[in-house]
């Protein structure tokens, strides 16, 4: 009994600052990067190639952009593709989220975004944010998992729709018919594009 | 003469003929929901595998030289798998999280024809509605483009209203009949938003789709209209009520010739400040109606859970 209390007491005294520590960090991650990204953006003295690099410099320690990349492809597909396939699809596909990011933020005009909270989800951990624009507001989350290198962002979820979920469900649907050689022509295609305009 | 014509015009014909067409398909959409939900809790592909292997077993004894080549190659699969034992631990408990991607299909038993219909969509929107809300944007200034949307949004406050009041959310009700007095007093026929610049007060969007849903009605399968584009048979219904009863421009916009050309003006204030995202969206997709077809069908599950 006095080791059940003990445990207990210990639980609540220790875990729980423990964790409310982690929460703040994290959520202090998501707000310090997205006043950077914001800024970079902002700074029209940088040329494309610069404002990308700086980008990607602030957002890559957080995410975790291979095990995305895998869990999108699913454990299925993954065990089944030899290891240079898997290693061209990871670069392949790591590019391609990046560049699909840094797509988006070319759409950005004057929106503000506020970092509301970050959420324990059993051992995750959400950030959830706002993208507030002059007539709608946009739900996006952050979804951070604990690994050997802290916490990193697993998943993305816009307005409810899942970054990692919709692709994994494109893969598959796409791997029914198709072989993985396939998949990754169709990665390899589409890596050149224009951006379009983002003036409102 | 007139007076007549008037008479069989569409208040006729759809308010009151066709006034409870669409109860029978909810009735069936019920009903799917219902299954679908009770499938739902089984999302584990493993055992199911099982399963099946078993009962070809047991069905056709016969071929069971067939059967055990088949059941080989999985075996062989299971041995790359415990040599990767390490690297998937982590991955198991995601797989989880995401569900198996072919369980989690969609239902669609319309694909055919949704496939062709987002490419009608992709067309039309890409060679036509852009093009002219890109002049368009050109043409007016920022602030009366935004009027203009916030007039259009001022005025579908009964939809709001209705949709929130049936799905119990009292306050949001409330808070958009504070939004719609306001804003079509002082913000001067909803063209400006007074209530959320100065009140905070925010517009809460909610249409009879989702109250169908908060009432556990199912999606049913996906449906891609035309000119609207991706919807589910549950929310294309929905679109019904939705306009002809609640849509006050429904009925005072005399005219199917008006009320497309006010549809036009709608949707081509709208996209003059969405140009490019759907370019974007695009690009993301390896397969494109799959993937709007999937985000379509998160968002709103996710919009009904609110």
């Amino acid at each position: 009994m006095k080791k059940i209390t003990f445990l207990i007491v210990f639980a609540l005294v220790f875990s729980r600052p423990l964790f409310a520590d982690d929460l703040a960090d994290v959520k202090n991650i998501v707000s310090k990067s997205i006043v950077i990204v914001i800024d970079t953006i902002k700074n029209k003295s940088l040329d494309r190639s610069t404002r990308d690099k700086k980008i990607i410099d602030t957002v890559v320690p957080f995410f975790d952009f291979e095990f995305m990349a895998k869990v999108c492809l699913g454990k299925k597909h993954w065990t089944e593709a030899s290891p240079e396939k898997r290693d061209q699809y990871l670069d392949l596909f790591v590019k391609r989220l990046q560049e699909s990011y840094l797509e988006k933020l070319d759409l950005y005009t004057d929106e503000e975004v506020v970092v509301d909270e970050a959420k324990k989800e059993k051992n995750r951990i959400h950030v959830i944010t706002h993208l507030v624009t002059k007539d709608d507001k946009m739900e996006m989350i952050y979804k951070f998992r604990e690994t050997d290198n802290g916490w990193l962002v697993y998943d993305i979820e816009i307005l409810g729709v899942s970054i990692v979920q919709t692709y994994r469900s494109q893969f598959s649907g796409f791997l029914k018919d198709k072989s993985f050689d396939d998949l990754l022509e169709n990665l390899k295609s589409s890596d050149a594009f224009k951006v379009p305009t983002g003036d409102k | 003469m007139p007076a007549f014509y008037r008479l069989v015009s569409k208040d006729i014909l759809i308010n009151q003929s066709f006034k409870f067409l669409w109860i029978p398909f909810l009735v069936m959409l019920l009903n799917t929901g219902c299954s679908s939900n009770t499938t739902q809790p089984t999302p584990n592909l493993i055992p199911s595998q099982e399963e099946s292997t078993v009962q070809i077993n047991q069905s056709k004894p016969k071929e069971s030289g067939i059967i055990e080549e088949q059941e080989q190659q999985p075996s062989q699969n299971d041995i790359a798998q415990d040599e990767e034992v390490d690297d998937f631990e982590e991955f198991d408990e995601f797989e989880e999280e995401f569900g198996d991607a072919e369980e989690n299909q969609v239902w669609d038993p319309l694909g055919g024809y949704n496939r062709v219909m987002t490419s009608f969509n992709d067309v039309l929107l890409l060679w036509i509605l852009e093009p002219v809300a890109k002049c368009y944007r050109w043409i007016l200034p920022e602030f009366i483009r935004r009027g203009i949307a916030n007039m259009f949004t001022n005025i579908l406050y009964p939809v709001r209203l209705v949709n929130n009041l049936l799905q119990l959310k009292f306050k949001n009700a409330g808070e958009e009949t504070i939004r719609f007095v306001t804003n079509s007093t002082v913000g001067i026929l909803g063209f400006w938003d007074p209530a959320k610049e100065w009140g905070g007060f925010e517009a809460h969007d909610e249409d009879f789709g989702q109250t169908l849903g908060f009432y556990g009605v199912g999606p049913g399968p996906h449906f891609v209209l035309p000119f609207f584009g991706p919807r589910n048979l549950r929310d294309a219904l929905s679109m019904y009520p939705d306009t002809y009863y609640f849509d006050p421009k429904t009925e005072y916009v005399e005219g199917i010739e008006r009320q497309v050309a006010v549809f036009v003006l709608e949707n081509v204030n709208k996209t003059s400040f969405r140009i490019g995202e759907y370019e974007s969206l695009k690009r993301d997709a390896i397969d494109f109606y799959p993937f709007l077809r999937d985000s379509y069908e998160q968002m709103r599950q996710k919009e009904i859970e609110e």
